[in-house]
This record gives C-alpha cells, structure tokens and sequence, in this order.
C-alpha cells in the first residue's frame, strides 16, 4: 500500500500548537491565527509538568531507596549508588512477631468493613431510588457528614461513649462500624453513580414482571449492573482501612498502621520498607481500579470522574 | 403467588403515573430507618458526646469555661500554628494545583499526559497517612537524599529553623495530596472555559491579560475560592502525618490526642474535648462554603 495515501475519511489529523478543532469554519486562515506566541506559551506549563514530576516522584523513589539500600546517605555518591540493594529490610519486619497479628487484624477490618458497607449501603440506595427518591438529597448530605467531623474528633467523641460500652469497644472489631463511617463519603458516592447510571426501574419492573421475588431481582439483575460499583465502593474502603492510623492509634489497637509506627522507631529500614510496601498496596488497588472502571465503561472517563468525586475531600490524608 | 406478583406490578405502575398514596409513602421513608440508626449511633452520639462534654463542667452543668479555655496558652498556640500552616498549604496548593490543572489540560502531546495526570491525581490526593511522612522524611529529612543533593547544590536546608515538623515543612509534605486534590476540582472547571470566550474576547480586542482578567478568573473563582476552604479543611484536621514529623502536639488534632492520651486531671479533659468541639466547629463552617462555591462554580459547567 502507498504509504502516503490518505485515507479522504479519516479526519484531519490535530493541529499539534492549537490542539483542538477549530470550533467554527476556519476556511484558509493558517492555524495560529490570534495566538502568534503559542508556540513560547508552551514553555510554562512544560516547566510546570517536569517540575511537578520530579516533587512527585522523589518522594517514592528515596523512600525505596532507603528501604532497599542499606547505606547510609552520608556515604551515598555516584560510585556507591548500586552498592548493597537488598530485602533484607522487609524480611527483618516479616520476621518480627507483631507483624502478622497486625496484618491480619488489618485485612479481617478491611473484609469486615466492606461487608458491612455493602449491607448496609446497597439496600439503602436501591431503595431510596426505587421507593424514595426524595430522599435522595437527605441521604446524600448524610453521607458527606463524616468530612465535617475528622476523625481525630470522632474518636474523641468514641472516648466519652467508652466507659458506657467498654464490652462493644474492647474488642478490636469495634472499630469495623467507624471505618465504615469514615469511608461513607466514598462508598455512597460510588454506590449511588452506578445506580444513576443504569435504569433501576425499568429493571427492577422487568425483572418483577417476568416472576421474580425481590431476593432474585436485587441479587440476579440489581447487583450484577452494579458490579463496577461494587468494586470500585469495596476497594476504596479497603483502601481507608488499611491506611487508618488516626483512630486505631488512639485506642490502642494493634492494626498495621499501628505496627508501621512502632516498628519504624525500632528498624527504622524495615519500618521504612513497610510503608514502602503499604503505599504500593494502596496504589495497586487505585491502578487495578481504574483498569477495572475503565474496562467496563469506554465512554466514561469513570476513573477521573472516581476520582474527582471521591477526593471531594479525601478522608484519609488526615486519618 | 402469581395474583401477588400482578398486583405489585400494578401499584408500581399506578406509582409511576401520579403520586403515591401518602400512607404508603410514608412506609417508605421506614426503609431507611436501619442506616438512620447506624449514622445516629455511630456518628451522631460520639459527636454531639463531643459537645456535650466540652459544654459541662464536672459538677455536670451547662458552662462554656472549657470552650473558651480552649483559646488560651498552649491551646492558642496551636491553633495559631494549625491556621497558619493550613492556610500557607492551602494557598500553596491552590496555586500550584491549577497551575498543573491548567498545564494538563491544554497540554496536547503526548496524548496520553492528560490521562495519566489525572489518574496519578486521584492516587496521590488519597496518599497520606503514615507512607507519605516517612517518603519525605527520606527525601528531606536531615539524612534525606534530597538534602544531600540541594547541599551539593550549594544549599543547606537545615541552615535556617527549616524542619519538617515547621510551617514550611509540614506546607511541602501536605503539598503531596493538597496538589492533586485541587488538580481534580479545578480540572472541570478549567475545562469549562470556553474556546470560543477566549476567541471573543481577543476579536473584541483584548489580549491574554484582560481575557483572565475579566473572564478567565471571575469564572473560576468559585472553583478557587472553594479549592482553598476544602484544601485549608483537609490541611488543618490531617493527624498522622503530622504525628509522625512533629515531635510535640504543638498542632491542633495532635493536642486532642495529647488530651485523649488521658495524662491529664480530671478537670481538663473537658478542654480536650472543646478542642475537638472547636475543630468540629471550623470543619462546618469550611466544607459549608465549600459546598456553597462549589455550587456556583457549577454554573459553567455543563
């Protein structure tokens, strides 16, 4: 095939200095008319693109250079850069007694947590857009409450209730129901997009038409449109749980943010090296969730529009 | 079983075409009694527990000594401290988050920047806790490799009263999520503008100034003003970070945890709890206009 063949359908290829089509007839006027410095108007916002790169991306590469490397930066120079890459750092936290208790009080949270925000959650949306969409803006004001009481507040407020409910509050599951406060904002905001999204209604009638009960239509045909949802609700909440330090630390309870603390006064590289593996964890479940997000609805920018909504204030910086 | 079925279907639809019987629709409302309860006894009794034990003295009546106690000494020292780290991270993260937002969006090649801009956007706001103190106690910290670096650059970071715990540490740190956190908010409303404003406005004469002078701005200003309320929020209630790079509970959230740690007499822990009836407090007020900016900043977008 002619290699400088054009297809006469494809469309023109973009202006690469102006970006976008031109939003009316141009007729002959070269592209660039009106905005001659253009191509100097660039120059900023590169700088301000590498610039961001490098304070975003240094962070996360000495913290895995202090975890993995075991010399010290007084020492460090061009010729000791590649001297002494090990785990030894993270087996050294694998190997103390805390670290699995920790981890799993923390994963049986995270489990615990997602659960009971999804029995609690998924009724209570279905029904609200089924049976009370007036509802909806309560319900929606609700949800966004636990922004305007941080949790560092909130666990005041578990600290007066705990001499009143010392037999709930002992245990270390005590804790699932707040993390389940704190991710609301989150989880409701998801839960209530996907619902948007799909005609329940419809649906819901449909499926009741053709002889369904209410247990088959919600787990048949509600759940299975809402899975992307679903995911995306279960793996921000997973994420809140695992990075919580705020309220576990006050009452003392062993969870991993916890053991990352005290272990890192202790070993500093391993402790190092934890963090390093929990902020992979956290952003390993935020990549895989946008693939998820993304896979099940082209059209959609569903990950930054995710993102965008749940970060109308992110609860966790904080926690 | 079928009858029950048809006769379901039939009221749904009845439902559909006008309004419910009121009997019926008040059942409804019942539905979400079990997730009332939940917020009720999982938020609402430990906040309002909160101001109740702010507001009592011990003998058990209505007093606001401990509320205004709260402004005074060490207390005052904190919030003077919170306030004014918070607002420094907030303008900081203003600014530099539109600027990227604004770098982002017209950034044309490659094609894929955008996409992954925002998406490291949405990972980065959420990072915090922990992780991100330590990563910059690495990087920045007095044995930190950035340190190093800007030293052999000639510039010696811990010259001055610089420290991570300081106001211009604690600002860089909580530029990590402050950053992108505003890059998600002001992106749609960046998108908002409008090509053809900007082409107006240059066909009625006007150069790149006076188009973000009268247009550019005034209509994100919403979107910045709120920006600023919801990053200065964030800023002031973060508690783990700080925890880890101040060594004293020099900030606000740290001293309610100084209170909570239950080192103090019985008389002032109320004092705590007025802290965190204050912080309660400045929460409402500033996610109250956030959401009133918010609103406004819609208006362009569509």
């Amino acid at each position: 095939m002619d290699p400088t063949f054009q297809n006469p359908v494809a469309p023109l290829p973009l202006d690469p200095e102006v970006g976008l089509r031109p939003t009316a007839p141009t007729g002959l006027a070269p592209a660039g008319v009106g905005r001659p410095r253009r191509r100097f108007a660039r120059v900023v916002p590169n700088l301000v693109i590498i610039v961001s790169a490098v304070f975003f991306l240094a962070p996360l590469l000495t913290l895995a250079r202090f975890s993995l490397q075991n010399v010290p930066t007084i020492l460090l120079g061009w010729n000791t850069l590649f001297d002494k890459w090990s785990l030894s750092g993270l087996t050294k936290a694998f190997d103390d007694p805390n670290f699995w208790p920790a981890l799993k009080l923390s994963l049986q949270l995270a489990v615990g947590t997602v659960l009971l925000t999804l029995g609690l959650l998924l009724p209570t949306a279905i029904w609200t857009h089924l049976r009370v969409p007036k509802a909806r803006s309560v319900i929606e004001f609700m949800t966004v409450l636990p922004y305007m009481i941080p949790a560092i507040a909130l666990v005041a407020g578990i600290k007066i209730i705990q001499p009143h409910a010392r037999w709930f509050l002992n245990s270390d599951f005590s804790l699932i129901p707040f993390y389940v406060i704190l991710a609301l904002p989150f989880t409701y905001r998801s839960l209530d997009a996907g619902l948007k999204a799909i005609d329940l209604r419809t649906l819901v009638d449909a499926s009741r038409s053709l002889g369904a009960g209410w247990g088959s239509t919600v787990f048949r045909v509600v759940i299975p449109n809402l899975r992307t949802a679903i995911i995306s609700a279960s793996f921000l909440t997973a994420a809140v749980v695992i990075g919580e330090f705020t309220i576990a630390d006050t009452l003392l309870k062993e969870t991993l943010p916890r053991f990352q603390a005290t272990f890192t006064g202790r070993e500093p590289q391993g402790g190092y090296g934890l963090n390093l593996l929990a902020l992979i964890v956290t952003i390993g479940l935020f990549v895989t969730l946008s693939v998820l997000t993304k896979k099940r609805d082209p059209k959609r920018k569903s990950f930054a529009r995710l993102a965008a909504n749940a970060a109308m204030t992110p609860g966790n910086p904080g926690s | 079983m079928t009858d029950l079925v048809i006769t379901d279907v039939v009221a749904d639809g009845g439902r559909t075409a006008g309004a419910p019987p009121k009997a019926r629709r008040d059942l409804a409302w019942l539905g979400l009694l079990p997730f009332f309860a939940f917020l009720v006894l999982f938020l609402f009794i430990p906040a309002i527990s909160v101001f109740r034990n702010a507001t009592n003295t011990e003998a058990g009546s209505f007093s606001f000594s401990a509320m205004k106690e709260a402004f005074t000494g060490q207390n005052l020292e904190a919030f003077k401290f919170s306030v004014k780290f918070s607002a420094g991270a907030a303008a900081i993260g203003v600014l530099f988050g539109t600027l990227l937002a604004y770098a982002a969006a017209t950034a044309t090649r490659p094609r894929w920047l955008r996409n992954l801009v925002t998406a490291f956007s949405g990972v980065a706001a959420n990072m915090g806790g922990l992780p991100l103190a330590f990563a910059f106690l690495s990087l920045l910290g007095r044995q930190g490799v950035g340190t190093k670096i800007l030293n052999w650059a000639g510039w010696d970071l811990y010259a001055g009263d610089f420290d991570l715990g300081n106001v211009a540490g604690l600002i860089v740190v909580y530029s990590y999520f402050n950053i992108p956190l505003m890059l998600l908010i002001t992106l749609p409303a960046i998108d908002g503008l409008k090509q053809s404003w900007r082409e107006a406005c240059s066909n009625l004469g006007g150069t790149s100034v006076t188009y973000w002078r009268r247009v550019g701005l005034p209509v994100l200003a919403p979107s910045l003003l709120g920006g600023f309320l919801l990053l200065f929020a964030n800023s002031f209630a973060a508690y783990a970070t700080a925890r880890v790079l101040t060594d004293n509970s020099k900030i606000v959230p740290l001293r309610i945890a100084f209170f909570l740690g239950g080192d103090v007499s019985i008389g002032e822990d109320a004092v705590g709890f007025s802290l965190a009836a204050w912080m309660i407090i400045i929460m409402v007020v500033c996610m109250s206009l956030y959401w009133m900016a918010r609103k406004r900043a819609e208006r362009w977008q569509s």
